[in-house]
């Protein structure tokens, strides 16, 4: 394999990683590749899009909060700047983020779009009272419609690492809101690792749209955005129920379908006559190797 | 530094097993050097041939392979056919035919369908009794529509045994790899009925996935009256195995990895309890005063 080639390998595996071990997967890699310079090049590319893809979450400078790191975050690089900056609608800051060390620097105050603040910010209230409620290390991130769009985003995550029980997970929800059409349309993601002498993972995808109820863009925006979350909450709710159903579904359906915990007999096999019926079907010249049911 | 194997040992324990092949590939890619040991030490999805000459399906595995040629436990050929392919010693091959049919019986027994295979293979030293060889089983559930679950179960036994006069000793390491999908699509939604204005407009979406492997060792000793002692004596230990980790599999798959969710999330509001209790707190206080 040639280095381009052993780069995209790399790539692959990082943007592969389970919640919370991407730190583990790169030394693996740079253990088998076992050259870092073309490395530490190489794999920023991907460095950044797993960071963006995952919602990472990112110490916002001068802060006592968090901000998510993704597509919707990502401001510039505009002309007068060569890097690319993240921002933190929260404390309305713009900062450079390193995709390696997962560190904010350079914290720049930006000018909010006052026409879409006032909701903007009430979508933000609602939806860490929210976080508040249903996750215990939650984040919460709300953007205002990007230049030439009607889109708010609205994204949160949460995270859990537990490396020494073997078990990680991550809860990723987006919900983009248009007011003007009154539509909204998210997705939740979830994944969950655990590698006790094994390796099981869960993901799950969930795409959800729905149409605000009449009415409800010609409240206030802290009323629309408690309206927002409230069916928010209800179908993230629901959904999580949801999927104890399909839980059970896996459990009784396919899993009992692929193997049975014990044969019709409810007993386990006697060995020594497996062995005769097979002795037995020969000598009597027959195919059939199972006792007539 | 670690050795490289271990390295690509652990990044395989922490990538998707759905994607284990895809990966597998790409480490041979860049490190053919360690082809053999990481093609040994990783478990790869069971691939179900048929036998040419029988009609029989069975299970290929890096076991029962030769160079890009898969040995057949019915007809004892290789596909695509080799002229001088590794077989059995003739002792070797008349314990394994008893053997594949004993498992065939057992797989019928618990999977009521699905494909069985069981390759042996002469030790190295010849003097003793000593063997090895690999059980393996496979049954797929495909769906009958887009909106039923479809799963896999992959068993793959690996022993080794050693004659000690009348008794024989056993080394058994199992891997289970367990995959199950479900998608979910909005018109399981449309059954419900539309109680609330507006929810006629809900669309709904999604898949839930879950797979992985799981990996047991066990050692035993068993009494040995004959040589084919040997197969009901690894068929007693690899069903209790199965037993033992399709149990594990059920905590792991529904139990554990459900409750990391309700970890991330919690269905009731955290808030509102955290008020309840600050208040019983206060009640308690009331009533001791």
């Amino acid at each position: 394999m040639d280095a381009t080639d052993r780069i995209r390998a790399a790539s692959q595996f990082l943007l592969q990683s389970p919640p919370g071990e991407i730190n583990d997967v790169l030394n693996d890699i740079r253990n088998i590749i076992s050259d870092d310079e073309l490395l530490q090049e190489g794999i920023q590319p991907a460095l950044r899009e797993y960071n963006i893809e995952q919602f990472t979450v990112v110490d916002v400078p001068d802060t006592n909060h968090q901000s998510i790191i993704s597509e919707a975050a990502r401001v510039g690089p505009s002309h007068s700047e060569s890097e690319e900056r993240f921002l933190d609608p929260r404390s309305k800051t713009s900062f450079i983020f390193d995709h390696l060390s997962l560190e904010a620097s350079d914290p720049q105050p930006i000018e909010s779009v006052e026409e879409h603040e006032p909701f903007r910010a009430a979508l933000e209230a609602a939806s860490l009272s929210y976080l508040k409620a249903h996750f215990t290390d939650g984040v919460a991130s709300v953007f205002s419609p990007k230049e030439g769009t009607n889109l708010f985003v609205l994204q949160l995550v949460a995270n859990k690492y537990n490396p020494t029980n073997f078990w990680s997970g991550r809860w990723r929800s987006e919900y983009t809101i248009d007011l003007t059409t009154k539509q909204v349309s998210g997705r939740i993601l979830i994944n969950v690792h655990y590698y006790e002498q094994g390796n099981v993972q869960l993901a799950t995808t969930h795409t959800v749209s729905f149409e605000l109820p009449p009415g409800a863009v010609s409240t206030p925006p802290s009323t629309t955005s408690s309206k927002i979350l409230a069916l928010i909450e209800d179908e993230e709710g629901k959904y999580q129920v949801s999927l104890n159903e399909t839980y059970q579904d896996m459990g009784e359906k396919t899993f009992k379908g692929l193997r049975r915990a014990l044969p019709l007999t409810r007993q386990k096999l006697d060995w020594d006559k497996v062995m005769g019926y097979k002795l037995g079907a020969e000598l009597s010249g027959s195919k059939s190797v199972l006792p007539s049911p | 530094m670690a050795e490289v194997i271990d390295s690509m040992l652990d990044l395989m324990r922490r990538l998707p097993p759905t994607r284990t092949e895809e990966n597998v590939g790409s480490l041979v890619g860049i490190c053919p050097e360690e082809a053999d040991e990481l093609l040994q030490s990783v478990d790869q999805p069971l691939q179900v041939m048929v036998d040419r000459a029988t009609g029989r399906e069975y299970l290929a595995c890096d076991y029962n392979r030769d160079g890009e040629s898969y040995r057949s436990p019915w007809s004892n050929e290789y596909d695509p056919p080799l002229d001088d392919g590794a077989v059995p010693s003739s002792r070797m091959r008349k314990l394994e035919i008893q053997a594949n049919e004993a498992f065939d019986t057992y797989r019928e027994m618990y999977y009521e369908g699905g494909v069985s295979s069981v390759y042996l293979w002469d030790p190295e030293d010849a003097s003793g009794g000593n063997f090895a060889g690999v059980v393996v089983l496979k049954k797929t559930m495909t769906p009958a529509s887009a909106l039923e679950p479809s799963g896999s179960w992959d068993s793959i036994h690996v022993f080794e045994t050693v004659e000690r006069g009348r008794q024989a000793h056993y080394k058994l390491t199992s891997t289970v790899m367990l995959h199950l999908i479900t998608r979910k699509g909005s018109e399981s939604d449309s059954k419900v009925p539309a109680d609330k204005k507006g929810t006629e407009n809900w669309k709904r979406d999604g898949e839930v996935s879950l797979s992985g492997s799981m990996t047991r060792q066990t050692e035993q000793d068993w009494p040995l009256n004959d040589a084919s002692s040997h197969i009901s004596n690894i068929g007693k230990m690899i069903e209790e195995m199965e037993i033992k980790m399709r149990n594990l599999l059920q905590e792991v798959y529904f139990g554990k990895t459900r409750d990391i969710v309700y970890d991330l999330r919690s269905v009731d509001d955290l808030e509102k309890a955290r008020r309840q209790k600050e208040l019983q707190k206060e009640l308690v206080g009331f009533i001791k005063r």
